[in-house]
This record gives structure tokens, sequence and C-alpha cells, in this order.
């Protein structure tokens, strides 16, 4: 199912100063961070900087993975800082994706449930703020000064909402069981 | 891997932002872990016109980035000091082909410098004659596209010639100052820092007379006219005393002052700015 090289051979070769290897490691996974950070910031040009960076840094440090998990985890790592401080430098930027799009409809949200359970239902009651927040300290793995720079919050914010978050995930779960 | 990926249609919502917390998360988390699935959500975004981004463009962009060399210890420091990168950059670009320039300088100052310490009269004069036309020399070497092929690119994009001149002047004056300076300590009694506004007065010449000429040759015909004046000096009085007059020093400031006021008049005709964009 793979082709080519591995990412750790074209990491190895990038720290050789491959260009050919960098060129391919880009087009391997310059495309799915650029997704995945989108829904993180909505303006395309921080996005493209972010992205411009993270590869920078690789080109820069190739020896930065340790060689533990895959090299995407790693990437996202380098790139959803690069974002944050990006945002810093820039200030002011509307960072949050806001709500996710249009609700899901009914259908969906039987769907939903039915694959996600409860936890899936939990989460889409949270309000879009306690969900920004869930979503880059739990899910993204930022620190909660780190998020705060994301969103734009103070950092007393974040913690805060993230608390309540699980607070509301905790009574949301032990309804739905008993 | 598992054998479980994305299906097409959680695919489609993941990249429109279609999804639920709970959805992304998932499918961010599988993602992590299988090249398919990856390749896939590029290929979804840049299908649907979902992608936010020129992923070429900025490919172009990486690579500028990384083949650039780094910049240079100079062009940090003038980056540190406030200067924004691309006009420490232009500034850095004169003084990068300085080095060797600038110690051949340095060795003709040394030995002057080593003359005059002697005690020897014809050591110092030595010294004079040297010591004021080093400035503008460096100066006038930092704007010649004969000597420095790297500026013809520069001025295509439009800059402001004035502001490129004085910072570059700046900037080249600060790399010969302290040579000349430290050579001059050899130097015994007040020679030493006699030849100072001379030194000013020839690079502001340099600078008015590129209105006019290049400024290499103006700068070489300064240092000659110099050097003719310093050699009758001494064929005359055997005593390099003359220079150090107050009335020869006056003389030195009037001719910078001179100088300067006739190069900001003219300089709008700065005839190195108007060759290059001729070609």
């Amino acid at each position: 199912m793979d082709s080519g090289p591995g990412d750790e051979a074209l990491l190895l070769a990038v720290a050789e100063r491959d260009m050919g290897a960098f060129r391919v490691l880009y087009e391997r996974h310059a495309g799915w961070l650029a997704v995945r950070l989108a829904r993180r910031c909505n303006d395309g040009d921080l996005v493209a900087d972010a992205i411009q960076d993270t590869f920078v840094a690789v080109w820069q440090k190739p020896r930065g993975f340790r060689g533990d998990g895959d090299i995407a985890a790693w990437l996202w790592g380098i790139a959803i800082r690069r974002l944050v401080s990006r945002l810093r430098t820039r200030g002011g930027v509307a960072a949050v994706s806001g709500p996710a799009g249009p609700a899901p409809a009914a259908e969906d949200q039987v769907l939903l449930s039915v694959e996600y359970g409860d936890i899936g239902q939990a989460l889409a009651r949270l309000s879009p703020e306690m969900r920004a927040v869930i979503q880059a300290v739990v899910l993204d793995g930022l620190s909660a000064r780190e998020a705060a720079q994301l969103l734009h919050v103070p950092v007393s914010s974040v913690k805060t909402r993230l608390y309540r978050a699980r607070a509301h995930l905790r009574a949301a779960l032990a309804e739905g069981s008993s | 891997m598992t054998g479980w990926h994305l299906d097409d249609d959680m695919l489609r919502r993941y990249a429109g932002r279609a999804d639920s917390l709970a959805e992304g998360a998932s499918a961010e988390q599988h993602l992590l872990s299988c090249e398919p699935c990856r390749a896939r959500v590029t290929a979804a975004a840049s299908v649907t016109g979902l992608g936010v981004i020129d992923l070429a463009a900025v490919w172009d962009r990486t690579r500028d980035a990384v083949e650039v060399p780094r910049p240079s210890v100079f062009e940090r420091l003038l980056r540190g000091a406030g200067l924004p990168a691309p006009e420490a950059r232009l500034v850095a670009v004169a003084s990068a082909f300085r080095g060797v320039w600038l110690a051949g300088v340095a060795a003709v100052l040394a030995f002057a410098a080593l003359a005059a310490a002697l005690g020897d009269a014809r050591g110092m004069w030595l010294f004079l004659a040297v010591a004021p036309v080093v400035p503008c020399l460096v100066v006038a070497a930092g704007y010649d596209p004969r000597l420095d092929p790297a500026l013809e690119p520069e001025l295509v994009t439009p800059y402001p010639a004035l502001r490129l001149i004085l910072l570059r002047t700046v900037a080249v004056l600060a790399l010969a100052l302290p040579a000349v300076l430290l050579f001059g300590l050899v130097v015994p009694g007040e020679t030493a820092f006699a030849w100072l506004l001379p030194a000013a007065g020839f690079v502001a010449v340099v600078l008015a007379a590129s209105t006019w000429v290049s400024p290499l040759r103006a700068a070489t015909a300064v240092s000659s006219a110099w050097g003719a004046v310093v050699w009758l000096l001494a064929a005359r009085s055997g005593s390099p005393d003359a220079v150090l007059q107050a009335r020869a020093q006056a003389g030195f400031l009037a001719l910078a002052a001179a100088s300067l006021v006739i190069f900001l008049l003219r300089r709008r005709r700065l005839v190195q700015l108007r060759t290059w964009r001729q070609r």
C-alpha cells in the first residue's frame, strides 16, 4: 500500500540535505497538516505560514524526531505550535474555527450516538468555547498557555473552561449510564 | 494497519469541517497513524476546492527559505539593531564582499602606522596620505557594480536610493572606522586623529561626485588629488604639522558640509542607480 520510502528513511535523507526527499516529505504531509490546521484557524495565510515554518524547522532539525511514535504525530506537534507562535506574533486574528458548520441533522445525530455512544452526545452538547478548549488541550496536546494563545483567551479561562467541560462530561456520562 | 479506515462520507465532512467534535477527534487520531487516509484527506481537500492554501506556492517559499544561506553575523547584528530584514540584507551584501578588501586596506594602513610609529617624518606623511582616503574608498567600493555584481539584482525592485546609499555608507564606515582608529593609536601625537575630518570631507565629496560619475572613479580621483597634495606639502615643508592646523581642519569641515549639501540637492541624479536601472 505504501509507495516509495518510508517517512523515517525520508527524514534520514533530509538530514543528509537531500532536497528530493524533503520534497516527497512535504507532498506527503503538507496537505493533511494544512487541512487540520485550517480547522484551528480561519486565516489561510497564517496556516500557510505555519506550514512553511513547520517544514523549515524539519529541514533545520530533522534529527528532532527521536524515533518514537509516528512521524505524522511529530509533524503535527511542530505544526500546531508554529501556528500558535504565528498567532502570537500576528495577534488579534480570529483563531477559533467557530462552531463546526451547520448543526448535524437528526438522522446524523442518531448515527453519531450509535457510533460514539454517550460520549459523542455529551461532546455535542458542549458550548463552542468549551469544545475549542477540549480540542486544543485534550486532542492537540497543547499546554494551557499555548491553548490560551491559540484561542486568544486568558490562561485562566482555558483552565476554567477545561474544568467545567470535564465536569459536564462526567455528569453527562454518569446520567447516561444510570 | 487496523483495517479500519475513514469512509468517504466522513472524509468529506472532515475536510469540509462539517463533522462533530467526536468525529473529528477520532478522524485525527486515525490520521496520525494511517498514511493512506492522510493522502485521501489531502486529495479530498484539493478536489472539493476546500484546500485552504496553495500548497505548491508554500512549497516554493519553503524551499527558498531553506536554500537561502544563514544570514551572516553582520546581517544578524544589523537585524538585532532594529533594521528590517530586507534592508539588513541590502546593507550586508555590500559588506560581504568587503572582507578581502578590508584586509588589504588594513594591511596598507598597518604599514603606514608602523612607519609613523617609528618616528620618521616620512612615515608620518605616509600615514596622513593613506588614512584619510580609506573611508571614502571603502564607501565607493560599497556601491560600484564592477566590484560588486551582487548589487545588480537588488535594484530590480524600486528602493529609495538615498536611503540605500546612506544606510550602506554608515554600515561600511562602521566596519572601516574601528580598524583605521586602531592603527591611528599606534601613531604618536595628534596626527592620530588629524585624519578624521579630512576623511569625513572625502566621503562627502565622493557621495556628491557620485551624482555625476561613478563613486569608484570619484574616490580614485579624490585619493590621487590628496596624494598629490600630501606629496607637495611634504616636499615643501617636510613637517606634517600643516595638516594639523586649525585652519586646515576647518577647511575640511567646510568641504564636508558643502559636499553633503550638493549630494542632498542632487540626490535624484545618482549616477550609480541610474546605470543600474538602465540594464
